[in-house]
């Protein structure tokens, strides 16, 4: 073991310093948190401005200032379009809003309509909105303004659990959460697992199989590659996790409260105790087809095949969710490639029964078992094959005479 | 000389690939404390054998016992190893690598230390132990190579081409250190194709050719029994003919004279002495090299395997 572990250490810490790990670990969440952090800054950015407002109902009562977090939206009734159009055309007004005769009817086409020079953005949306609330209830004390801006906030608290969880931004993240976690499963194969192929072609390329085998079995070999990928990958999604987190606090900034936040601990647990093996399946079987392959490109193109493999939950992602228990979602729940996946897509929107859980994560490891039994054998047969591929009665034989 | 075990008996092992039968019923032993000279042409089935002697490869049949029996992955500590194939981590430093064999080969990290220090000083690759692989020399790289391969200092070292890339100063080197194991005790394999290096390193040697042992034993008697009856002479004088002396070939200054069979140089030497119309002013009894011995060898076994006419040194030679 103690081989295996030095191996493996020595593998995470050769591709840790790499650019390319460096690059895609680090480049992508910051990507994330630039994406999540612009609509944000660009909302929030400067202060409240003047705007007009013509009344078309002629019911409504006439407000000239809003109060929104501290900071007061000024606004100026205009008798018709065309004054409200000339001040705005004259830089008095920053835009204008239109409210159309049938707006407290709710009648088709009653929507009011805001001119201006672009994209209001979030807090003058907030404030237009306030305005409408306070003229269509000029007597209303603010208290019930405040309840009228939210006034579906509903906790939900479950029997059995004792969960709770607060509508609105909190819920989608309860809800979200497994469906993340299974794409970044997903990606970190993509990323790192389907590269084991290419390591091994690259370590047979340098030729430095042939003394190290000599100091370690071709299983410890194999176990502590992959272990070394594993823990790289588990850092990349670890770093990509904090990203996404950051990226998702600046979009919620402001819009939900830390106390709220429900994080779905079931997921997150079964996505950690069939991720991880999940993962480390798909490296076993892209380092075995490394090991049959004669080149990097044809390492590239069997672990293309394995990808394919990899993204079978989102083929069927019509189907799932038409029917989460159906005979094929928990077939895939079972069918070691797919079960870290397609358990965590199920957990989005059902619960999954424990049962199928436990028996997916049996038979995961078992196949884990198998594939490293079975790549370390053809390993020996084909480690010193420079620059050809294994064929199957080569491989036949490997299996056999080990 | 510690001749007191074999570190390594090879018993009738056979290795075939699809069609190529790339060793053939071989069987030899290494002694504890020797330099054992593996030699034979390309693809004559050296580095199979060595594979399967590592047990990085099974052979189809025959046995091998490895420092006192089978090979265990325990025993891969003991060993040392330097494929002709060789590379290392291109992305590690030299140090880094070195601490990682090392280790591998069953060191615990500080003594790994040590030892990289130590041997890295007596290659003199100190001052680059913090250089990455791929920044290294190739004649440097060779030499990192062997330290990776040798520092756990196993008791049986199996290398292949040592010498490959290196100047003279660094050749001398490595010859100081194999020395230096085989003096400790460990039997060591030396697999190559500069027959100088083994006449002046090995004690004995096993030539294969086809899978097949065609010579093998000490390394004075192979010699002894290859050498050929004669003397080179630089004369004052002319020379038509002499006792004992069958043929007598003319060279620069002076003649090779072909003894009659069982007549020693000393007779010769006295008669030429004793000739008055001739000065002696060099006699040197003729030896066969090691590298006249490998061609004669292999060529007389691919005539006799063509139908022509094999010498009597064709076929299996034991000298043990």
């Amino acid at each position: 073991m103690r081989k295996t572990w030095l191996m493996a250490w020595t593998t995470y810490r050769r591709r840790i310093r790499s650019t390319t790990f460096l690059l895609l670990t680090f480049g992508l969440p910051l990507l994330m948190v630039i994406a999540g952090a612009i609509p944000v800054l660009t909302a929030l950015r400067g202060e409240l401005p003047h705007v007009g407002y013509v009344d078309r109902t002629g019911q409504l009562a006439a407000v000239a200032r809003v109060s929104i977090e501290g900071e007061t939206l000024t606004l100026t009734p205009y008798a018709d379009t065309d004054a409200a159009r000339e001040a705005f055309a004259r830089g008095e007004i920053a835009g204008y809003l239109i409210i159309p005769t049938g707006y407290l009817d709710g009648a088709e086409g009653g929507e009011a309509t805001f001119y201006g020079e672009q994209e209001p953005g979030v807090r003058l949306g907030e404030g237009l909105k306030r305005f409408m609330r306070q003229a269509m209830l000029p007597q209303a004390p603010p208290a019930l303004l405040d309840r009228l801006d939210d006034p579906s906030a509903i906790t939900y608290v479950a029997r059995e659990t004792g969960e709770t969880v607060v509508e609105g931004p909190a819920l989608v993240v309860r809800v979200v959460t497994p469906a993340v976690l299974a794409v970044l499963i997903m990606l970190a194969i993509f990323t790192s697992a389907s590269q084991m192929g290419s390591a091994i072609v690259r370590e047979k390329d340098q030729r430095s199989m042939e003394m190290i085998i000599t100091s370690l079995s071709p299983r410890e070999l194999v176990t502590g590659k992959v272990l070394g990928m594993t823990l790289l990958s588990l850092t990349q999604v670890g770093v990509w996790v904090v990203g996404a987190s950051a990226a998702i606090g600046l979009a919620l900034l402001g819009l939900l409260e830390p106390q709220d936040l429900s994080i779905p601990w079931r997921a997150v647990l079964w996505g950690a105790l069939l991720g991880v093996p999940g993962y480390f399946l798909y490296a076993v079987i892209a380092a075995g087809l490394g090991v049959i392959a004669g080149d990097r490109q044809q390492a590239r193109q069997l672990a293309g095949m394995l990808g394919f493999i990899g993204l079978g939950p989102l083929y069927f992602a019509g189907i799932l969710v038409n029917n989460l228990d159906s005979p094929l979602a928990v077939a895939l729940t079972l069918f070691p490639l797919t079960a870290p996946t397609i358990s965590l897509l199920r957990m989005t929107l059902a619960e999954v029964p424990t049962w199928q859980l436990f028996a997916s994560l049996g038979v995961l490891i078992a196949s884990l078992a198998a594939s490293i039994w079975f790549v370390a054998r053809i390993f020996r047969a084909a480690m010193l094959m420079f620059g050809q591929s294994l064929r199957p009665r080569q491989i036949w034989r490997a299996l056999r005479q080990a | 000389m510690n001749q007191t075990a074999h570190a390594l008996e090879v018993h009738d092992i056979s290795k075939s690939y699809a069609t190529v039968q790339a060793v053939d019923h071989l069987s030899f032993a290494v002694w504890k404390g020797e330099i054992f000279g593996l030699l034979g042409p390309n693809g004559a089935g050296k580095t199979t054998s060595i594979r399967v002697i590592l047990d990085i490869i099974k052979p189809n049949s025959g046995h091998i016992s490895v420092l006192g029996g089978p090979m265990t992955e325990a025993k891969k500590s003991r060993i040392g190893y330097l494929p002709e194939e060789r590379g290392l981590y291109d992305d590690m430093t030299l140090l880094d690598t070195l601490l990682f064999m090392g280790q591998l080969k069953g060191l615990d990290r500080h003594l790994a230390q040590k030892r990289a220090e130590t041997y890295l000083k007596q290659v003199d690759l100190w001052d680059v132990r913090d250089r990455k692989i791929e920044a290294l020399s190739r004649g440097m790289r060779q030499k990192a190579q062997f330290v990776a391969g040798t520092m756990h200092e196993p008791d049986l070292i199996i290398i292949d081409e040592p010498f490959t890339g290196l100047d003279p100063v660094n050749k001398r080197i490595i010859k100081r250190l194999l020395v230096q194991m085989r003096d400790r005790g460990a039997a060591i394999i030396m697999s190559t194709h500069q027959m100088h290096q083994v006449e002046e390193m090995c004690q004995r040697i096993l030539l294969i050719d086809h899978g097949r042992r065609v010579l093998y034993g000490p390394l004075d008697d192979i010699r002894q029994r290859f050498a050929t009856n004669a003397v080179e002479v630089d004369l004052d004088g002319e020379l038509d003919e002499a006792p004992g002396v069958r043929r007598l070939i003319p060279r620069d200054g002076g003649y090779r004279l072909l003894l009659e069979e069982g007549v020693e140089p000393e007779q010769v030497l006295r008669a030429l002495v004793n000739m008055p119309e001739i000065t002696v002013e060099r006699f040197e009894r003729v030896t066969t090299s090691l590298d006249e011995i490998f061609v004669r060898v292999v060529q007389d076994v691919h005539e006799g395997e063509r139908g022509g006419p094999a010498s009597a040194s064709a076929g299996e030679e034991v000298l043990e």
